[in-house]
């Protein structure tokens, strides 16, 4: 695992473009072999739905690599996602389908792909459903939508509430999921709930595992249980939603750290992730020799998101608010690191006409972090991140975007808990502001 | 007291007046619906009627079967003058939000693309042949082989 985070080398880019192939291939037999719009076939006389969906993104920033990739400088086009579904009704009521998803985010992903759902569905009601398996968590406005980059104006989501690099953590549970809507009395609106219980397992291949290996730890496993609920009420003002989420989890790391830097505890001078090592083969083989089990574990773990959307025509407004509490046994036990994040954002959009939509927003992130930073000092650039961001859509077709966003990022929220930007990439260090531009085309069938 | 009777006469008038044209905006509007689109179904489902909300959950794909317990298929026109109004009159959405909307259900898994048909003879006919579909189709159109539903 230690030397796959760090390959770099044709494999991998072999790997992308049969992926690619595979997909476009796939893509072309769909569209145009298969008459009609819908992509199905018939098995065992049901109908099976196909479905897909791919993007490509080019980021460049004046200053501060983003995103695990090497942003300044030329840029970086390692910003790759593709999914493809399958979906059917056995019964009336019964609905099973599966997804799998891949990507490369710079050292992210890499090419992994992961079951990103697959469930079976048995609706009893429309106020009472039931599903099991692997499902897409429900919190708030987009968590269980947020690859899915056709469904919205921007090219990146506020990063203050979901963040690109760390979906792993909130994506999707193994377990299973109640749900159902109804309607209010007295014309009240309509309320649709969701409750959900599982166990989350992070890809290694994801941020967080990624941001622990400047300290030489190589988790192998990192997951646990994982349970909430969602509430949302559709008002009786038009277009207007509000709604709340909860999410608890329990979650447990391990893995080897092999060394270096030396394992220090919450007495750690700051500035220490400016300091560490890099990561390269040869700081590898040097750690190989003192590999040690490595671990942690949740002694809290909880998030509450707050958030509101309004529609009216070709406007929409959206905003959340998430505050995210981790108190994390860390270093086998040696330390023990608190990270309290808040973010929040006000998002609008508009349909200017049937090819070109316009949108922007303010993304607004802090981290109290107990282990590193100055705690409870937003005003310091590594404990926040502001992003003011505006982004043009054009919709070449139905089903192909190109989309254009800049991002104007005052921080570089640097805590032990990652927010985009990594040390491993920055080893020089942080500027406090980073111009960031986003070119990003994508589409799905 | 006089100035102030003038004044109540000038109001009610302008009252009456407001009403007046609201009356018939609504009834222009009934017209209008009426005019629009009608909603046909397979004659396999046992429903003469349907209520707007009950349509809205059908097509929303948060329920598939009417209050009598039919199961019940919704079928979309994938454009023109009878799918515009359809979506405006019973569904409060553009086009390209309702293919947002389903494509959020068909990625995360919560739902499937339902069928789609190019023009109302091609809804016609798929509904005549297909138990439980239900459509929707210019009131021009002739029902043959299918059952109107009235709308309440």
């Amino acid at each position: 695992m230690q030397m796959n985070l760090l390959t770099r080398g044709p494999e991998r880019w072999r790997k992308k473009r049969v992926a690619f192939r595979a997909l476009l291939l796939l893509s072309i037999v769909l569209r145009f072999v298969i008459p009609g719009n819908a992509q199905e076939f018939r098995l065992f006389q049901h109908t099976v739905q196909v479905h897909g969906f791919a993007s490509q993104g080019y980021v460049y920033t004046n200053h501060n690599n983003w995103l695990t990739m090497n942003t300044s400088g030329s840029g970086s086009a390692e910003m790759t996602d593709m999914g493809l579904n399958v979906s059917t009704a056995l019964t009336d009521k019964l609905r099973v389908g599966a997804q799998v998803y891949d990507r490369e985010l710079g050292r992210l992903g890499q090419w992994h792909p992961s079951l990103d759902w697959a469930f079976a569905d048995y609706r009893f009601a429309s106020w009472f459903g039931v599903r099991g398996g692997k499902v897409k968590t429900t919190l708030g406005l987009y968590n269980d939508t947020q690859d899915l980059d056709f469904l919205r104006t921007f090219a990146l989501l506020p990063q203050s509430i979901y963040p690109t690099d760390l979906r792993d953590t909130t994506i999707a549970h193994s377990g299973g999921d109640v749900y159902g809507k109804f309607d209010l009395p007295r014309h009240a609106g309509a309320l649709s709930y969701t409750v959900y219980a599982g166990h989350r397992s992070d890809s290694m291949y994801s941020g967080y595992p990624y941001v622990l290996t400047q300290y030489g730890s190589f988790f192998h496993h990192y997951g646990g249980l994982q349970y909430g609920a969602d509430l949302r009420w559709e008002t009786p003002l038009k277009g207007l939603l509000l709604g709340v989420s909860r999410m608890d989890q329990d979650i447990r790391g391990d893995g080897e750290n092999s060394g270096f830097p030396p394992l220090q505890t919450s007495k750690q001078p700051k500035g220490l992730l400016l300091q560490a090592p890099r990561m390269d083969e040869g700081n590898l083989a040097q750690g190989q020799a003192g590999w040690r089990p490595v671990w942690e574990k949740s002694k809290q773990d909880w998030t509450n998101q707050f958030y509101g959307q309004y529609t009216r025509g070709p406007l929409q407004i959206s905003s959340e608010y998430r505050r995210y509490f981790r108190d994390q046994i860390i270093l086998s036990g040696m330390a023990e690191d608190l990270d309290d994040i808040r973010g929040w954002y006000v998002a609008g959009s508009y349909r200017v006409c049937k090819r070109l939509e316009v949108g922007s927003y303010y993304s607004h992130y802090t981290v109290s972090n107990t282990f590193m930073n100055p705690p409870k000092d937003p005003d310091l650039p590594a404990n926040h991140e502001y992003d003011k961001v505006i982004t043009g859509r054009v919709d070449l077709n139905r089903f192909w975007n190109i989309k254009i966003e800049g991002h104007f990022i005052d921080g570089f929220g640097n805590a032990p808990y990652p927010a985009g930007f990594y040390p491993q990439q920055n080893p020089g260090g942080f500027r406090r502001n980073t111009n960031g531009l986003v070119i990003k085309t994508g589409f799905n069938f | 007291m006089e100035a102030k009777r003038q004044t109540e006469e000038n109001m009610t008038k302008k009252l009456k007046y407001i009403v007046m044209m609201v009356a018939v905006a609504i009834l222009a509007a009934g017209q209008a619906r009426a005019g629009g689109v009608k909603v046909i179904a397979n004659v396999g489902v046992p429903a003469n009627s349907i209520s707007v909300a009950e349509l809205k959950s059908v097509y929303l794909e948060e329920t598939n079967s009417l209050v009598d317990g039919t199961h019940v298929q919704p079928v979309l026109e994938k454009g023109g003058p009878a799918h515009e109004i359809f979506l405006k009159e019973y569904l409060d959405r553009t086009d390209p939000a309702l293919q947002i909307y389903y494509r959020t259900l068909i990625f995360t898994g919560k739902g499937l693309m339902p069928k789609a048909v190019l023009s109302d003879a091609e809804m016609v006919a798929f509904v005549a042949k297909t138990k439980g579909a239900i459509g929707y189709v210019s009131s021009a159109t002739p029902a043959e082989g299918v059952k109107v539903l009235e709308v309440k």
